[in-house]
C-alpha cells in the first residue's frame, strides 16, 4: 500500500517538476518575445512623442499620437510615466492630452476595480495626469484602503484647489490612524498655500502627534504667518510639542524668537533644551553665545552635542569658543565634545 | 523481542515518513504564499518611482553598519558599493573588529582616512575602541577600529556610533545594489509606527562580475558547491522567508542585509555578544519586547532589494559555516524556549518558534536518523528495495520541484538570470544537489548538535577570495 502511494507520489512529482520546468521555460520565451515587441513599440512611440513635443502645434499632434497608439495601453503607460519624470511645466500638457485621449477612460473605470493593486496603479497614473475636474473621482478614493487613500491624496496634491485642500485637511484631522510620514510628504509638496488650513487645524484640539506634524510643517515650509501659533505651542505642557516648536522656530528665523528659544534652552527636559540650542545656533544672535557655551558643560550628551554644533554655526567666534573649551581640563566631556565638533567642522564642514 | 524491535522499527519508519510529508507540505505552502506575495508586491510597486522616495523630505536617515574582521580582500569594493547607494541621508560605519590582516590599512589608503576625535554615547558595552577615522573625501564614511569582540560586539560598537533612527546591518563581504536601501526602507515609509525591521534578499556573487563595488554582470559560477548554494539561497529567501513574512512569522532577518529601528534594538540592549547567530537573536528579542509592551509590530521581507555576497566554494569551509549557523539556531531557540507555544507571543510563539524547533532545528537529526535506519536495514537485509528506490526518487523530485518553484519566484521578483542556459544549469543543480550535497549538509548540521552540547563557540575560519575572483574556480 505504502509502495503504491510512494510510486504515485513519484509519478506526480515527476510530472509536476517537468510541467513547472516547461512553464518556466515557455514563460521566459513568451516574455522575451513580448519584451522585444514592446521595446520596438516603445521606440516608435518615443520617436512619435518627441515629434509631438517639438511640433509647432503640440495639442493637435498629441491627438494624432493618442489615436495612433491607444491600442497598446501597456506600452503607452510606460512611455507616459517615463516622460512624466523627464519633463516639467508646459511640456507636460501634450502628455496630459495623450493620457486623456487614449487611456483616461480606462483608468477611470479601473479606479473602481475590486482589486486593490489595480486601483492603486491607476491612482498613481492620476498623480501625474489628473485634471481639476477629476478631483471628484479621487476624493471618492479617500475612504479606500490606506495605501490607495494615500495615493489618492498624492494625486489630489497635483490639482489642489481650495476645496480639495479643505478635504485633505479634513481627512487628516479625522484620520484615526494617520500615516504621518505620508501626510508630511503630501503637505510638503503642497507648499506654502496650506498656511490658512494649518492655522485652522492648529486652532482645533487635535491629538499631539497631528499638532506636532503641523508645527513641523510650519517650520519646514517657512510659514512665518504661523509664528504666533508656534510660539504658543512653545509654552505647551506636552514636551513633544515644545520640541517641535523649538525646531520650527529655528527654521523660521524670526529675530523675536530668541527670547522664546532662550526660555526653551532652560526647559526642564533635556530633549527640549537640545533642540532649542540647535535652533539658537541657526539664529546666530550674539547674546546667545554664553548660553551655548554653558550648555556645552551640560551632563546630557545630546545637549552638549547640539550646543557644540550651535556654536560652530556662528563661524569664527564660535570656533574660537570651541577651541577654548577643548583646551580646558576641568570638564573632560565638554572638552571632548568641543574637540569633536571642531574636528567634524574641519573634516566635513559640519554635522553630516 | 524480535516482535518488539520490529514494532519500534515500523514506528521509526512511520515517524520519519510523516515528518517528511509534513515538512514538505509546509515548504510547499510557504512557496505558494511567496508566489502570492511576490505577485502582489509586483503589482503594488508598479509605477512607484523610487526617485520620488529619494526626494521625499522626511525619509528617515539610515546608519549602515558594516562589521569587518579580516576582510582585506573585499572591503574596498563593499564600502564603495555602500557609499554609492542611492539614498537621501545615510552614513556608513565600518567597524574593524581587530582584524589581523590589512583591512584597516586598505581602508585608510583607499578612502584617505584620518584619525578623528569623535565623541559618542556608549549606550552599549563593547570591547575598547582603538580609534575612529573619518575622511574629508567621503563625509558619510566613519571607520571604527576596535579590539576583537566578534561580530555582535562590532555591531554594538557601530550602534553606539550611529546617529540615525534606522540602522542597516550589512556584512563586509557583501555589495548592495544601488537602490537596495531605497527599496528595503519602503515598509518603514508605509507603516512607520508598526514596522520594526525589514530584510532584503541575499544573492551569491560567485560567478558574477563585480566592478567598482557593483555587480555588472550576473552569472552562474562554475563551481558546483556555489551553484547548489545559489538554489539554497533562492529557496530560503524567496520561498521560505517571503512565505513566513506573509503570515507574520519572521524570526530571521539576515545579518548580511537587514534594516531595523534603532530605538527598539537599543531597548533590547543591542546584539547579544554571546550569540553565534546574533541576527536571529536580535529579531526574536525585538518581537518579544513588542509583545511584552503590547504594541503591534511588523517585520517585513522585501523581495527585490538585493545584497550580493560571496559563498564558500569548498566543502570544508561550507561545513564550518553551516555548522555555525545550526549551532546558532539551536542556541537561539534554546535561549528563547519560553516563547514556545506561549500565546503571549502571538503567532511568533504559537507557530514560528515551534516550526523552527520541529522542522529547522530537528530536521537534520531526523534526516540523519532516516539514513541510519536505512543503513541498519541494509545491514540486516531488511530493505524493501522497490519502496526505498521509489522513496528516494520522490525525495529527489520533491526537492527539484521546490527548487523549480524558487526559480519561478526569482523570475517573477528580480529576473536576474536572463540567459536560458542559467535556468537549465540551476535546474540540473536542483537535481544534482540531492545526490550528495544535501546528505552531507544534513550530517554537518546534525553534528552541530554535538558541538553545541560540547559548548563550542568559535566561528571557524572563512576563506575570502574577493569579488573579482569568486566563482572562477574551474
Amino acid at each position: 500500500m505504502l509502495s503504491t502511494v510512494v510510486l504515485y507520489s513519484f509519478a506526480y512529482l515527476l510530472l509536476m517538476s517537468v510541467s513547472l520546468f516547461l512553464f518556466i521555460f515557455l514563460r521566459r520565451l513568451v516574455i522575451q518575445a513580448r519584451e522585444r515587441r514592446d521595446r520596438a513599440a516603445y521606440e516608435i512611440m518615443e520617436k512619435d512623442l518627441l515629434e509631438v513635443l517639438t511640433s509647432p502645434g503640440p495639442a493637435a499632434a498629441a491627438h494624432v499620437f493618442a489615436r495612433k497608439h491607444r491600442a497598446r495601453p501597456r506600452v503607452l503607460k510606460r512611455v507616459l510615466v517615463a516622460y512624466r519624470e523627464a519633463l516639467v511645466g508646459d511640456c507636460l500638457e501634450p502628455l496630459k492630452t495623450i493620457f486623456e485621449r487614449s487611456i483616461r477612460r480606462r483608468c477611470l473605470r479601473e479606479l473602481r476595480s475590486p482589486f486593490l493593486s489595480t486601483r492603486l496603479q491607476n491612482v498613481r497614473l492620476f498623480v501625474d495626469f489628473s485634471r481639476p475636474e477629476e478631483a471628484l473621482n479621487l476624493v471618492k478614493l479617500l475612504h479606500d484602503k490606506p495605501v490607495v487613500r494615500l495615493a489618492a491624496l498624492d494625486a489630489l496634491t497635483g490639482i489642489a484647489s481650495r476645496d480639495t485642500l479643505g478635504q485633505i485637511f479634513d481627512l487628516f484631522e479625522k484620520d484615526p490612524e494617520p500615516n504621518l510620514y505620508a501626510y508630511s510628504n503630501i503637505f510638503f509638496s503642497l507648499g506654502p498655500r496650506i498656511e490658512p488650513f494649518v492655522r485652522t487645524s492648529l486652532d482645533r484640539t487635535l491629538p499631539p502627534e497631528k499638532t506636532g506634524l503641523l508645527i513641523e510643517m510650519a517650520g519646514r515650509l517657512l510659514l512665518r504667518g504661523l509664528y504666533p501659533d508656534v510660539v504658543y505651542y512653545a509654552r505647551h505642557a506636552d514636551k513633544e510639542l515644545r520640541i517641535r516648536a523649538a525646531r520650527a522656530l529655528g527654521r523660521l528665523l524670526v529675530p523675536g524668537s530668541v527670547k522664546t528659544l532662550m526660555a526653551l534652552a532652560a526647559d526642564a527636559s533635556w530633549e527640549v533644551q537640545a533642540q532649542a540650542l540647535r535652533s539658537l545656533g541657526s539664529l546666530q544672535d550674539w547674546q546667545t553665545v554664553p548660553i551655548l557655551v554653558r550648555a556645552l558643560f551640560s551632563p546630557h550628551w545630546h545637549v552638549r552635542y547640539n550646543a557644540g554644533f550651535g556654536l560652530a554655526a556662528f563661524g569664527l567666534i564660535g570656533i574660537l569658543q570651541l577651541q577654548e573649551i577643548s583646551r580646558q581640563q576641568e570638564d573632560r566631556y565638554a572638552a571632548d565634545m568641543a574637540a569633536m565638533v571642531l574636528d567634524t567642522v574641519v573634516l566635513t564642514g559640519g554635522p553630516a | 523481542m524480535t516482535g518488539f524491535l520490529g514494532l519500534v522499527d515500523n514506528g521509526i519508519d512511520t515517524v520519519i515518513l510523516a515528518y517528511f510529508l509534513l515538512l514538505n507540505t509546509f515548504y510547499f505552502l510557504f512557496n505558494l504564499l511567496s508566489l502570492a506575495g511576490i505577485l502582489r508586491y509586483r503589482r503594488l510597486v508598479a509605477f512607484v518611482r523610487f526617485g520620488e522616495i529619494f526626494r521625499m523630505p522626511i525619509v528617515k536617515p539610515v546608519s549602515v553598519i558594516v562589521p569587518a574582521y579580516n576582510e582585506a580582500q573585499g572591503i574596498i569594493d563593499s564600502v564603495r558599493s555602500l557609499l554609492s547607494l542611492r539614498y537621501p541621508v545615510f552614513e556608513v560605519i565600518v567597524v574593524n573588529d581587530g582584524s589581523t590582516d590589512a583591512t584597516l590599512d586598505r581602508l585608510v589608503e583607499a578612502f584617505d582616512l584620518a584619525p578623528s576625535k569623535f565623541v559618542f554615547r556608549k549606550s552599549l558595552p563593547t570591547q575598547p575602541l582603538r580609534g575612529i577615522y573619518r575622511s574629508a573625501l567621503h563625509p558619510k564614511l566613519i571607520v571604527v577600529d576596535k579590539i576583537n569582540g566578534k561580530k555582535a560586539d562590532a555591531l554594538n560598537a557601530g550602534l553606539n556610533i550611529s546617529r540615525y533612527p534606522l540602522f542597516c546591518a550589512v556584512d563586509a563581504d557583501s555589495v548592495l545594489e544601488k537602490d537596495a536601501l531605497l527599496k528595503v526602507v519602503r515598509p518603514f515609509l508605509e507603516d512607520p509606527e508598526r514596522t520594526i525591521g525589514a530584510g532584503g534578499i541575499i544573492r551569491l556573487s560567485n560567478g558574477c562580475e563585480v566592478r567598482n563595488g557593483q555587480v555588472v554582470r550576473v552569472g552562474i559560477p562554475r563551481n558546483w558547491i556555489a551553484r547548489f548554494q545559489i538554489l539554497e539561497y533562492l529557496r530560503a529567501f524567496l520561498g521560505g522567508r517571503m512565505g513566513m513574512a506573509m503570515i507574520r512569522s519572521t524570526l530571521i532577518v539576515s545579518g548580511a542585509f537587514g534594516i531595523f529601528r534603532k530605538d527598539i534594538a537599543m531597548a533590547c540592549s543591542g546584539y547579544r555578544t554571546t550569540s553565534i547567530t546574533e541576527d536571529m537573536d536580535l529579531v526574536i528579542r525585538m518581537q518579544k519586547l513588542m509583545h511584552e509592551r503590547k504594541k503591534p509590530y511588523r517585520i517585513q521581507f522585501v523581495p527585490d532589494p538585493i545584497c550580493w555576497t560571496e559563498a564558500p566554494e569548498n566543502l570544508r569551509v561550507l561545513a564550518r559555516q553551516r555548522s555555525r549557523w545550526h549551532r546558532g539556531l539551536v542556541e537561539t531557540l534554546v535561549n528563547h524556549r519560553g516563547m514556545l507555544f506561549n500565546p503571549r507571543y502571538g503567532i511568533a510563539g504559537m507557530f514560528a518558534m515551534p516550526f523552527y524547533v520541529i522542522f529547522e532545528m530537528a530536521g537534520p537529526f531526523i534526516e540523519v536518523l532516516g539514513y541510519a535506519v536505512f543503513l541498519a536495514h541494509i545491514a540486516f537485509g531488511k530493505v524493501n528495495y522497490p519502496f526505498a528506490v521509489a522513496f528516494f526518487f520522490v525525495a529527489v523530485f520533491y526537492g527539484t520541484f521546490v527548487s523549480l518553484l524558487a526559480i519561478l519566484l526569482e523570475e517573477l521578483s528580480a529576473y536576474r538570470y536572463p540567459r536560458l542556459r542559467d535556468i537549465l544549469i540551476l535546474t540540473v543543480s536542483g537535481i544534482a544537489e540531492n545526490l550528495f550535497y544535501r546528505q552531507y549538509l544534513s550530517v554537518v548540521r546534525a553534528r552541530a548538535y554535538v558541538d553545541y552540547l560540547r559548548g563550542k563557540k568559535d566561528w571557524g575560519h572563512m576563506e575570502r577570495r574577493g569579488f573579482a575572483k569568486a566563482g572562477q574556480t574551474p
